[in-house]
């Protein structure tokens, strides 16, 4: 495919309606960079990210003796793209593909890789720098006054023992607080510990709706027979039963499938090509307030192939209204409707095997 | 869970031939389909859907040869045909109550079971010339319509209809044609045809023959065809819903399609209607209803409302004469996708991307339950206008409706409601029962239902103050995702969106046929449910779902 073509095709489609300062350019492969790619366009049209990686380059490119980082590099690279003349284009994203590969000895090889691994090391690696750095800014007083916080009463609580983390912009983007809630069936005595995350990893079934994975994630499980609990109050094990609640969803909710399962039998991963449908709008029910939280969804990174050590990343994003497909240095604009082609296959035979892989949804804000 | 791999187009060993419902067992009678030249894949964007259609008699005015209704065959034989109407409630036309009178002779020559009689044998040559009776699916797959014989144990349909240009995606059925033209099939490319059913059936060729073309390529609306639908008791008149979320009102007494242009859209979220000027052109009326598509519409029973259901979310419900708004609501999330009036106008049913089933009260203009149960989004529902309540007689208060809904979980689940459970709001537990909830602190906001006032689109309930319903039967009835189903005075009829069709005849019809009694058969008509009393244990035990919620609300199911 000839770039500049692609580019031209794109602007053509998009008219008049191309929205004002948004840039929509493809990400050359540095040879199965695709898994890198895919998430990077999901990223980069997820708003609050953006602007945050955005405000920070720019607060931090005077700094010319600031040694490079991921940070740095993922910051620089989508001030590249969004400071492009050219409305559409191919930008090739190498500084930060090689830190990527200096970091990581896992995504060095020319492997297939993991998208979803790759967005959690990214995503884990950015919230590390930012700590790092906010922590050196940072003077003491501050740190002698978070101690003074840890013994007072407040902070007596049960499921208190873990240290307030401190909050970047990665967390306030991505992160949400789940509980979850053990019954003791025996003393009725609940016990709830809270877990942070920045992803939901959801196991899948066929012909199924991510909202009933998500009913599946939060159902009620019962702890019996091998697998009691120890109850404190009873002090013994007793039958318990034990939920996941969201106690604090994310603004952004990021969903992954989990589509790639290690078989016993066969002794290796293998690819459910399992049919889930994806809403473009959902709600999140299973939450402590019993508000329904309310998500659009504006990205898809998209696994292409068979198996699991094989194949393609793609993704599809929603950009002011539109709908856009990146494969790579390709851009092209879909309809709304084409969305549905990548739930994925309602028989096991299927020659159709471009699946949604991991979902990206923005908190739209409405509480009902 | 997998679907097995090697079940291609046949019955999956997996999937049970019966289910059991409180009045008994629903049976599997026959499999439709289309020839598997069909390319799997080639189409998937191009989802079946069914109609059912009572053909009547050939009028007598017409030459024709004898009409078969002596013969003992039952190829051509719905005899109520006329009152069927209702059957599938996205196209109600002419719904009457109570069965047919001459109900009893129509299974005379069923095929009972996989073994098979010989007295079906014959029906196909005696059905010839399709002058006579007959009950017909008729469905589309990728670029061809299909249709089959309800009353045949034929699988392979007995005409298909090739689209060359562009699939056609949906269609519509008018029993109460006067001149016959009463097919309307409606294609990707936005293009509406008129035909007639009978002259289709009996053209060998594989092309639509005799028909009138509206929208001509698009060049009204050129964004596809989502929906179709006659208006009842209007005679000729009909509505064409698009993907861009104008519905056109056409008059199949005119033609020309000169002159025809609509003003344009100003504000693309305000409902307008646009008339034409010219008294010779079609469609007469345009009507902008929404953002987004269109993606079912249903007319109540007389032809009073018309309801519509898209991409928004949004069921809205309207005079139709006097193209008015009388009111609008929101699902709990996603688009809608289906929708269907109760035989009497009061209730209305939708299912969308949220996995719901939602019911709606005209009365109240706004949901009165949420029924729970399917695993992935809701494809189709309908109420079942032959289903009469086992304890109506009794309490003479309580009225039950019976409907079905099916989803992309590849179930079809049916469901019991009985109204004066409903306006009484239920004590909402949430499943699990958290510890962190205080029950009834909401039950006073749901009694507090001021009518909502005409013409407005009211938001989504949240989900604690909505009563949940669960499924009587819940059952996997294909391998692959549903897109439809309808219910006729003797069964369930399911379509998957690769086209498949089962029909699940209803119990006392599926025995009647295997005892191959006469005395038997004048009786079932009768007997569909009546002779059957449902017993409170049955319903609890045949509930699915989660058993903490079933529990909870099984007196919703039965009082």
């Amino acid at each position: 495919m000839v770039m500049g073509a692609a580019g031209s095709k794109l602007e053509k489609a998009l008219g008049d309606q191309f929205p004002e300062g948004e840039r929509y350019f493809g990400l050359e492969n540095f040879g199965n960079t695709c898994y890198c790619n895919s998430v990077l366009q999901a990223l980069y049209f997820c708003v609050p990210f953006r602007e945050q990686l955005l405000e920070y380059y720019a607060n931090n490119k005077n700094m010319g003796d600031a040694e490079e980082n991921l940070l740095t590099c993922l910051a620089d690279l989508f001030t590249q793209i969004s400071s492009q003349k050219k409305k559409t284009g191919v930008i090739a994203p190498k500084r930060f593909v090689q830190r990527v590969k200096k970091q990581n000895e896992i995504f060095r090889s020319y492997m297939h890789q993991d998208a979803h691994e790759f967005l959690n090391f990214l995503l884990n690696e950015l919230v590390d720098i930012l700590e790092k750095e906010s922590n050196a800014t940072k003077t003491s007083p501050e740190a002698s006054s978070s101690k003074k916080l840890a013994n007072s009463p407040n902070h007596n609580l049960p499921n208190g023992t873990h240290k307030e983390p401190r909050v970047t912009w990665v967390h306030t983007t991505f992160q949400g607080i789940l509980t979850n809630e053990t019954r003791c069936l025996r003393c009725e005595t609940v016990t709830a510990r809270d877990e942070t995350f920045f992803d939901l990893s959801l196991d899948i079934e066929q012909n199924t709706s991510i909202t009933s994975c998500l009913k599946n994630f939060s159902s009620t499980e019962t702890l019996n027979a091998e697998d009691k609990f120890f109850c404190d109050k009873c002090c013994s094990l007793q039958e318990a039963q034990k939920r996941m609640k969201i106690k604090k969803p994310p603004n952004i909710l990021v969903i992954h499938l989990k589509r790639f399962k290690y078989i016993e039998q066969l002794g290796r991963y293998k690819k459910l090509l399992y049919r889930v449908v994806f809403p473009l709008e959902l709600k999140l029910s299973n939450t402590i307030s019993n508000a329904d939280s309310e998500y659009s969804l504006f990205a898809v990174v998209i696994h292409v192939g068979g198996g699991p050590n094989h194949g393609h990343y793609v993704s599809i994003v929603k950009s002011h209204n539109h709908w856009l497909f990146f494969d790579d240095e390709n851009v092209e604009m879909i309809d709304e409707s084409a969305v549905q082609t990548f739930f994925g296959s309602a028989q096991e035979y299927s020659s159709n095997t471009d699946h949604g892989y991991i979902l990206f949804y923005e908190s739209t804000g409405g509480r009902s | 869970m997998a679907a097995s791999s090697s079940a291609a187009n046949s019955q999956s060993p997996a999937l049970k031939t019966y289910f059991k419902t409180p009045e008994g067992r629903y049976k599997l009678l026959y499999e439709k389909s289309h020839p598997a030249a069909v390319p799997h894949h080639s189409h998937g964007r191009t989802v079946s859907q069914l109609t059912v259609a009572y053909l009547k008699e050939k009028p007598p005015n017409q030459n024709s040869a004898a009409p078969s209704t002596s013969s003992s065959s039952g190829g051509v034989r719905s005899a109520a045909a006329r009152l069927l109407g209702a059957g599938n409630g996205s196209r109600a036309l002419s719904f009457v109550g109570g069965n047919g009178a001459s109900r009893g002779v129509s299974g005379s020559s069923r095929i009972g079971g996989p073994a098979g009689a010989s007295a079906g044998s014959s029906c196909s040559q005696i059905t010839a010339n399709y002058d006579g009776k007959g009950t017909y699916l008729i469905f589309n797959a990728a670029d061809t319509l299909f249709i089959s014989d309800l009353n045949s144990h034929d699988k392979d349909p007995i005409k298909s209809i090739h689209f060359s240009n562009s699939n056609p995606v949906c269609h519509a059925f008018d029993p109460e044609a006067k001149d016959g033209h009463d097919l309307l099939i409606g294609l990707h490319s936005g293009d509406v045809y008129l035909v007639s059913l009978r002259q289709q059936l009996q053209d060998p060729g594989r092309k639509l023959v005799a028909s009138q073309h509206f929208n001509k390529e698009g060049v009204i609306n050129n964004s596809r065809c989502t929906c179709l639908a006659w208006v009842p008791e209007r005679d000729g008149t009909f509505v064409a819903g698009h993907a861009d979320g104008n519905l056109y009102v056409y008059e199949k007494s005119k033609d020309g399609t000169a002159d025809c242009s609509f003003p344009v859209i100003k504000d693309p979220t305000q409902f307008t209607v646009a008339h034409v000027k010219s008294s010779k052109s079609n469609p007469i009326a345009r009507w902008h209803i929404c953002q987004g598509s269109i993606n079912s519409i249903s007319f109540s029973t007389v032809g009073t409302y018309l309801a519509t259901v898209g991409r928004d979310g949004y069921l809205r419900v309207f005079d139709f004469s006097k193209e008015q708004l009388i009111f609008g609501g929101k699902s709990y999330y996603g688009a809608l996708l289906c929708c269907a009036w109760s035989p009497d106008g009061k209730y209305l049913l939708t299912g969308g991307e949220d996995d719901l089933v939602q019911v709606w009260s005209m009365e109240e203009r706004k949901t009165v339950a949420w029924g729970e149960g399917h695993n992935s989004w809701v494809s189709g529902v309908a109420f079942d206008s032959y289903w009469s309540a086992p304890n109506s007689d009794e309490s003479g208060e309580s009225v039950m409706y019976r409907f079905g809904s099916v989803g992309q979980d590849t179930q079809l689940l049916l469901w019991d409601l009985v109204m004066d459970e409903i306006v009484v709001p239920l004590r909402y537990h949430p499943p699990g029962g958290s510890p962190t909830y205080s029950s009834g602190s909401h039950s006073a906001h749901w009694e507090n239902n001021n009518i909502i006032p005409a013409g407005t689109l009211q938001p989504s309930p949240s989900m604690r103050d909505v009563p949940k319903l669960s499924p009587v039967v819940a059952h996997r009835v294909h391998v692959e995702p549903l897109s439809g189903l309808s219910i006729t005075n003797e069964s369930v009829v399911t379509i998957c969106r690769e086209g498949h069709i089962k029909i699940w005849v209803r119990p006392g019809h599926g025995e009647s046929n295997r005892s191959n009694s006469s005395s038997d058969l004048a009786v079932s008509s009768s007997a569909v449910s009546k002779d059957r009393v449902v017993t409170s244990s049955l319903s609890s035990s045949s509930i699915k779902g989660s058993s903490s919620s079933s529990k909870q609300h099984s007196t919703v199911l039965f009082s």
